[in-house]
């Protein structure tokens, strides 16, 4: 019982809105609903495709192959899904693709498994068996006509009817490949979407050009399925989340548009396009690794705008745009890591939600989970049968126990934009809990969509050298689990996962993630010349692959595979410093440049150590330039200068808002003030996103000042007290001048 | 109370930190709700309508939470307030009905039905992690919980939902806990409200991340949530637009305030999605995938065993294992060494020459976080694992391990998962009766209980080399402190006379609550004495009064400072306004020196309070600890035996009724 004089209705607005039960959120429009039609096994990435429509029927059937070696095609009838044939399980499906003869519809199923590739009918007739000379399995496939083209890890080769054409070994991994199209363009021009960033254009065994590209392509897409009107416009899409189009031009490429990943979700696995919304052109469709669906279409300058999303709960593998459950109504099909093939149709919801409306639950539902149920209930009764017999078992001396390995899909990668790593794991079934272990220094930062409990334990650093052990129990229902973690240059060892599913009998699986001594440095593709720079010197006796062993060792992002020929260069920048290093190796000799004293510093201790390892005689000389510890100081100065200004006006924001409330306006404010006041909001998230920022800063001005002063020959520990001292009040010239008197 | 005719907004400055606020009908002549602000001096009982005061009184023991309703057989309704260990309840006119102490500081306070006799227990949640349930002041059920209660709701019946300082949010049923998950994120504020209009409230769950969830009493099952920018503030019901409709109603920290209705009876099949079959679909189908992959997971193993029947590093590599290969766990108490103090160990090892790569032990209370990681080296892998234990209260504990079996070179290990209680008292090793002084501290009870029964108890609080097989009594048991190498001595003679030597009188308290409930013991009167420790409460109470004492000089001194700043305010004024600024300046130098003074001596407050604030504490807990030597009946007596003696200051009376339990002789 209230008896204080309620607040009239005008109350009620501004900025405590009162919102009376939630609404469904409609994308500008665009309303999809989600149907879930099969799952099959865990899936790689494009292996669904949907047939072409045949005959009098306009809905398309489904073809997926997965993991298991399974191949599964199936249509939709009355929103049940009605097999066309599966195929017997088999070594692991790695790409799906569609071919046929050029200019009639593409229909037959070609899939790539192992080394090999097989061919389907589209009603499941095997009619292809063909087992390539290739070595490694194939990663990537293309088709088009009687020409296919093959990806194994750093291979490419191009057969025309099983025949052998052309040959390339790239200097990287590569993901993905596709040709553009022969009918436009009459010529085969066969594009190679590679690990290192760049993206490489053949002519025969040759290469043409290569085009460098903002991250590391994971996928590669003819632009409106078929090469724009030129039939030279390819969309790529990278492993951070970045989108692109580029118009390969035979002489020369032109970048059409890029998108940035502003939103920090997820690497691009798949791309379509399709016209979902019905206006007669076509969209983008993306899938990403998130789990997040984006359509984009394109304005009047032909940009893209993302136009509609959907958050699905694991990796979109592939995806495609057609018809598929119910003639007349389009709709986005996806396929999952976990293996389910979901649809985001346009046929709208037929039930009226809202008050009163009773839900309706259609019959095709019901029925579809009565069988389900019953299905259950048989596996269940066999299960048991199973786990009794497997008990039985552990009676027995002589038996053993053997269960197989569940499939983990993990990505260990370094985020550019706050220079930490990300770990994704990801299980076809729910997570019971991962156990997180490392034996250097590193740091677990929380993770917002995470809901895990994360718990650190107590660690023993001797003698079995654990500097971090940490559990993530999580809730039902989760299958993917994303951590962020923070390394220290020069402190380098292992990161292991060990993950347990939530299946009987239980196991876990451990991965091991490399924390390399120059962790924060990620590859590029030039370097600016024109700073001071610092000079490591290798001479000695050892091989071309061995030295290039050690770089794999020391550095992030180089191929594992020694380069062809006897010399290689490759460049480099921190992430979090944006200072730069140039590594040029041969046989006998190695010769390291960096305008960071700290990077020369830590790259001729591992090296050493490495070579001491290897009972290698080496022969180490620098050349240390003394500019370049000042030119880093005034590369490090911005950065420190806008943490410490942030700092500051974040201090003032609980401050002024109280102000703001008790004077009614804020006036009255220096101009300065009001300006902190308005970005509050900006500078909060700012400040939230790059935690231990200036601590990170701090730490590697130490580090410079104590490297300056090592490759001198004398220690300065004793002075570093005095050099966070003038860090604590900040200015630029005490803090070189303190650098240059300290000797 | 300032009212400004512009605006919606009434504010009442109360000058001092609310810590707690509720309304409710204080007095039903009144027939209106009134408001209870609670600070950490004082409680004001303020009428709204009339702009008025109820009562104002002072709170020693400082408010931390408030609650408004019946307790009990008391006929009026009651402002019950909780505190430093001690609870408070006033009717409508500021007297004094209700009072008694608890464990420690009270965060939370609840009403509710707990035993279903038609009147209201109190359910008080406190820093101790107790959830202690009063019947009026009588204790009738204690649920020891993981963390610091933060919040308690009533359900209906004797059901109640209640959030922890970790990130827990739960329901019980009397003293069974019916669901609890726990989250990264904190439970702000909780509520019951029957959201899906099925008759049963759900409990409502604000969390600092923004998402407000509802979940069925039954299961925990959520089944609505919404999501908010910011932390939740605050979740609450009440027809805010005034159309005869309840909402729910959750406020941010951002002041976004959302309200929803309750779902209509046809709309209760399923709040979450309009897509219910869709997700339940996805279950099955879930399901089933499970099942098959465990059905894949049987075949492929019978496979194995059919290529072949022995082990070896390969297999290894790839987790095959010994079928039989069993997992053996064994806990005892360690001494301790140079460089490690004393501990429980939990010893764990295979039957055979598979290794244990890492332990995860996921227990409550006793480590820092939720989960213990033995993960040793490469070098240091074996088939044994030694994990070191200090709970740091004497609570049962059940230990859920993990460990990871395999070989060597394995990437893929079997998980062997088993649960091992903690016994209560595990942190006490056994010792000799002769080798150490006994300590003068001891409580004397009789019991008529078999000897074995008693000798029963030993072994499973216990953490005993082997079990203790006494057949008759008399006998003798000692144990020291692996905490701090205090002694505890346990002895029964014939007639059933046991006593209870040891200088904590928590320790005391402890086993005397353990062993009645182990015996079911109903009441239980006891002689106790603790010398020590009652020197220690009769200085306290000395200190009492000397705060007190300072307290007045000070609030005396502070009144005569401010009339004297009045005067010299209007003065300096006066001689700004006749251009006398020599005067002027003078004057408030002198003003100025006087703030100065002030200053100091709210300083002086400030810390005497403090001081007062943790000796009143003591004194409370002192009770507390009293009360809990006994059981029932006399644990009632004792602590309303105890608050007359320090009412009446009569402190000879008091140490008289905590050692043998009566005032009378």
């Amino acid at each position: 019982m209230v008896t204080v004089e309620p607040p009239p209705p005008g109350r009620t607005e501004g900025p405590g809105e009162a919102v009376v039960a939630a609404a469904a959120a409609m994308e500008l429009g665009l309303a999809l609903a989600r149907v879930d039609y099969v799952q099959v096994g865990v899936t790689s990435q494009k292996t669904m495709r949907l047939l072409p429509a045949s005959g009098r029927r306009a809905t398309q059937k489904v073809v997926i192959g997965d993991q298991d070696g399974v191949i599964t095609c199936f249509g939709i009838k009355k929103g049940e899904a009605v097999p066309v044939f599966k195929t017997l399980p088999g070594q692991r499906i790695t790409r799906l693709e569609l071919g046929g003869a050029l200019n009639t519809p593409q229909e037959k199923i070609f899939v790539a498994a192992g080394s090999e590739v097989r061919g389907f009918t589209k009603r499941g007739k095997q009619f292809l068996s063909f087992e390539t000379n290739l070595t490694e399995n194939i990663k990537a496939m293309h088709i088009s006509g009687a020409d296919l083209f093959l990806c194994a890890s750093y291979i490419y080769n191009h057969y025309c009817d099983c025949k052998d054409q052309h040959y390339y070994l790239s200097g990287d991994k590569i993901n993905d490949i596709l040709c553009l199209p022969v009918e436009k363009l009459n010529c085969i021009t066969p594009i190679l979407a590679c690990q290192d960033r760049v993206l490489r254009v053949l002519q025969g065994s040759d290469l043409l050009y290569e085009v460098e590209v903002p991250g590391p392509p994971s996928v590669l897409a003819l632009n409106k399925g078929n090469g724009g009107d030129s039939g030279e416009e390819v969309l790529f899409g990278t492993s951070d989340g970045k989108l692109g189009l580029i118009q390969f031009s035979h002489s020369s490429p032109v970048h059409k548009w890029e998108i940035r990943n502003d939103k920090k979700r997820g690497g691009i696995l798949c791309i379509d396009s399709f016209d979902i919304v019905g206006d007669g052109v076509k969209e983008l469709l993306i899938g990403r690794d998130d789990g997040i669906l984006e359509v984009y279409n394109f304005d009047s300058t032909n940009d893209p705008v993302l136009r509609y999303d959907h958050a699905l709960s694991e990796s979109i593998t592939s995806i495609q745009g057609g018809c598929v459950g119910k003639d007349g109504y389009d709709e986005i099909l996806a396929s999952t890591y976990s293996g389910w093939v979901t649809g985001l149709t346009t046929e709208p919801v037929h039930r009226e939600g809202g008050s009163g409306e009773e839900l309706k639950i259609s019959q095709e539902m019901q029925n579809k989970i009565s069988s389900l149920r019953s299905e259950l209930e048989h596996l269940q009764i066999k299960v048991l049968q199973e786990r009794e017999k497997y008990q039985q078992s552990s009676r027995s001396s002589t038996a053993v126990s053997a269960v197989p390995a569940f499939s983990v899909n993990d990505k260990f990668t370094l985020n550019k934009d706050d220079a930490s790593y990300s770990l994704i794991l990801e299980v076809q079934t729910a997570i019971d809990n991962v156990l997180i272990q490392s034996d250097v220094p590193i740091d677990l930062l929380d993770v917002d969509k995470n809901s895990a409990v994360v718990s650190f334990s107590g660690c023993d650093s001797e003698p079995n050298s654990n500097f971090l052990l940490a559990t993530y129990r999580c809730q039902a229902n989760t299958t993917r689990l994303e951590l962020k973690i923070r390394s220290i240059e020069g402190q380098y060892g292992i990161l292991q996962a060990y993950v347990t599913p939530r299946i009987q009998p239980k196991t876990c699986q451990v991965r091991q993630y490399q924390i390399k001594p120059l962790s924060l440095h990620q590859r590029t593709h030039s370097i600016d010349h024109d700073r001071p720079m610092n000079t490591l010197t290798l001479k000695g006796q050892f091989s071309f692959a061995e030295i290039h062993s050690w770089v794999v060792f020391c550095l992030p992002e180089v191929p594992e595979k020694t380069p062809a020929g006897e010399c290689t260069t490759f460049y480099f920048q921190n992430t979090f410093l944006d200072t730069q290093l140039e590594s040029t190796y041969r046989k006998g000799e190695g010769f390291f440049k960096s305008d960071n004293i700290s990077t020369i510093s830590i790259l001729k201790d591992v090296l050493s150590k490495e070579a001491t390892k290897r009972k290698i005689n080496l022969s180490i000389s620098y050349d240390i330039n003394e500019i370049s510890v000042n030119h880093t100081l005034k590369l490090i100065h911005p950065k420190l200068e806008y943490q410490l200004l942030l700092a500051k006006k974040v201090q003032l924001i609980d401050a002024l808002k109280e102000l703001q409330v008790h004077e009614g306006n804020m006036d009255f404010l220096i101009p300065e003030y009001r300006c902190i006041l308005e970005e509050a909001d900006h500078l909060l998230e700012e400040y939230k996103k790059q935690p231990a920022h200036l601590e990170r800063l701090y730490g590697m001005i130490t580090d410079l000042f104590i490297d300056k002063f090592k490759f001198k020959g004398t220690n300065v520990k004793s002075k570093v007290p005095l050099l966070l001292e003038i860090l604590d009040s900040y200015d630029q010239n005490a803090l070189i001048a303190f650098f240059d008197a300290a000797t | 109370m300032q009212s400004n005719q512009d605006s919606d907004i009434s504010l009442l400055n109360i000058n001092q930190g609310v810590s707690c606020l509720t309304s409710g009908v204080l007095n039903p002549q009144l027939g209106y709700d009134c408001l209870l602000v609670g600070t950490q001096t004082n409680l004001l009982a303020y009428d709204v309508h009339n702009n008025s005061d109820l009562f104002y009184r002072e709170i020693s023991d400082g408010a931390n939470a408030a609650v408004l309703g019946m307790l009990g057989d008391i006929s009026s309704p009651l402002a019950i307030i909780g505190g430093n260990c001690a609870l408070q309840g006033f009717d409508h006119e500021g007297n004094d009905l209700f009072w008694t102490v608890t464990g420690d500081n009270v965060r939370s306070l609840a009403l509710c039905d707990f035993d279903g006799d038609g009147k209201n227990e109190l359910l008080v949640g406190s820093e101790d992690f107790d959830i202690r349930v009063f019947k009026e002041d009588e204790i009738v059920a204690e649920m020891s919980e993981t963390e610091t209660i933060t919040a308690l709701s009533p359900m209906y019946g004797s059901r109640f939902g209640y959030a922890l300082s970790n990130g827990t949010v739960g329901v019980y049923d009397k003293t069974a806990r019916y669901w609890r998950i726990k989250s990264k994120n904190h439970a702000m504020s909780i509520h019951a409200f029957d959201l899906n209009s099925d008759g049963v409230c759900e409990l409502i769950t604000g969390w600092s991340n923004g998402k407000v969830d509802a979940r069925s009493d039954r299961t925990g099952e959520v089944i609505f949530k919404d999501n908010f920018a910011s932390s939740i503030a605050g979740v609450v019901e009440g027809d805010y637009r005034m159309d005869g409709n309840t909402q729910l109603i959750c406020c941010s920290i951002d002041g976004e305030v959302r309200g929803y209705l309750p779902g209509s009876q046809e709309m209760k099949v399923n709040l979450m999605d309009s897509t219910a079959e869709q997700d339940l679909i996805r279950e099955l189908s879930q399901k089933k995938q499970n099942l098959l992959l465990e059905l894949r997971n049987y075949e492929e193993n019978s496979k194995q065993i059919e290529l072949s029947t022995q082990v070896n590093e390969a297999d290894g590599q790839r987790g095959v294992i010994p079928a039989n290969t069993q997992l053996q766990t064994a806990l005892s108490v360690n001494l301790g060494a140079d460089s490690q103090s004393a501990h429980v160990e939990l010893c764990i090892s295979t039957s055979n020459d598979t290794i244990i790569r890492a332990v995860l032990i996921f227990a409550e209370g006793i480590f820092e976080g939720e989960s213990h990681v033995v993960h040793p080296n490469l070098q240091n892998l074996s088939g044994h694992i030694r994990v070191p234990l200090t709970p740091p209260k004497d609570v049962p504990v059940d230990l859920h391990i993990k460990a990871f079996v395999g070989y060597r070179s394995s990437t893929q290990f079997h998980v062997f998962e088993l649960t091992r209680q903690l016994p209560r008292f595990s942190m006490y090793a056994l010792s000799s009766p002769d080798s150490v002084p006994h300590p003068l501290s001891f409580v004397n009870f009789t019991i008529s209980e078999r000897v074995q029964r008693v000798v029963m108890w030993l072994n499973q609080s216990f953490l005993l080399p082997e079990d203790a097989e006494f057949q008759s009594a008399p006998f003798q048991v000692c144990f020291t402190f692996l905490r701090d190498a205090g002694q505890l001595c346990i002895k029964m003679k014939p007639c059933g006379e046991i006593s209870v030597s040891t200088d904590d009188i928590d320790l005391a308290g402890d086993i005397i609550q353990s062993m009645a409930s182990f015996l079911a013991i109903e009441d239980l009167q006891v002689e106790a004495d603790f010398p020590t420790y009652f020197e220690e409460l009769r200085k306290v109470l000395i200190k009492v009064d000397e705060h007190h004492t300072v307290h007045q000089k000070l609030t005396a001194d502070m009144a005569d400072h401010s009339n004297l700043i009045r005067s010299m305010l209007v003065r300096a004024e006066d001689a700004r306004l006749m251009g006398d600024m020599k005067n002027m300046k003078k004057r408030y130098v002198e003003l100025y020196n006087l703030n100065r003074d002030l200053i100091n001596g709210y300083k002086i407050r400030c810390t005497n309070h403090t001081e007062l604030l943790n000796n009143l504490k003591a004194v409370n807990q002192a009770i507390q600890r009293a009360g809990r030597l006994r059981v029932g009946k006399p644990k009632t007596q004792v602590i309303t035996a105890c608050r007359d003696a320090i009412r009446n200051n009569n402190l000879n009376m008091l140490f008289r009724i905590m050692r043998v339990g009566t005032a009378s002789c």
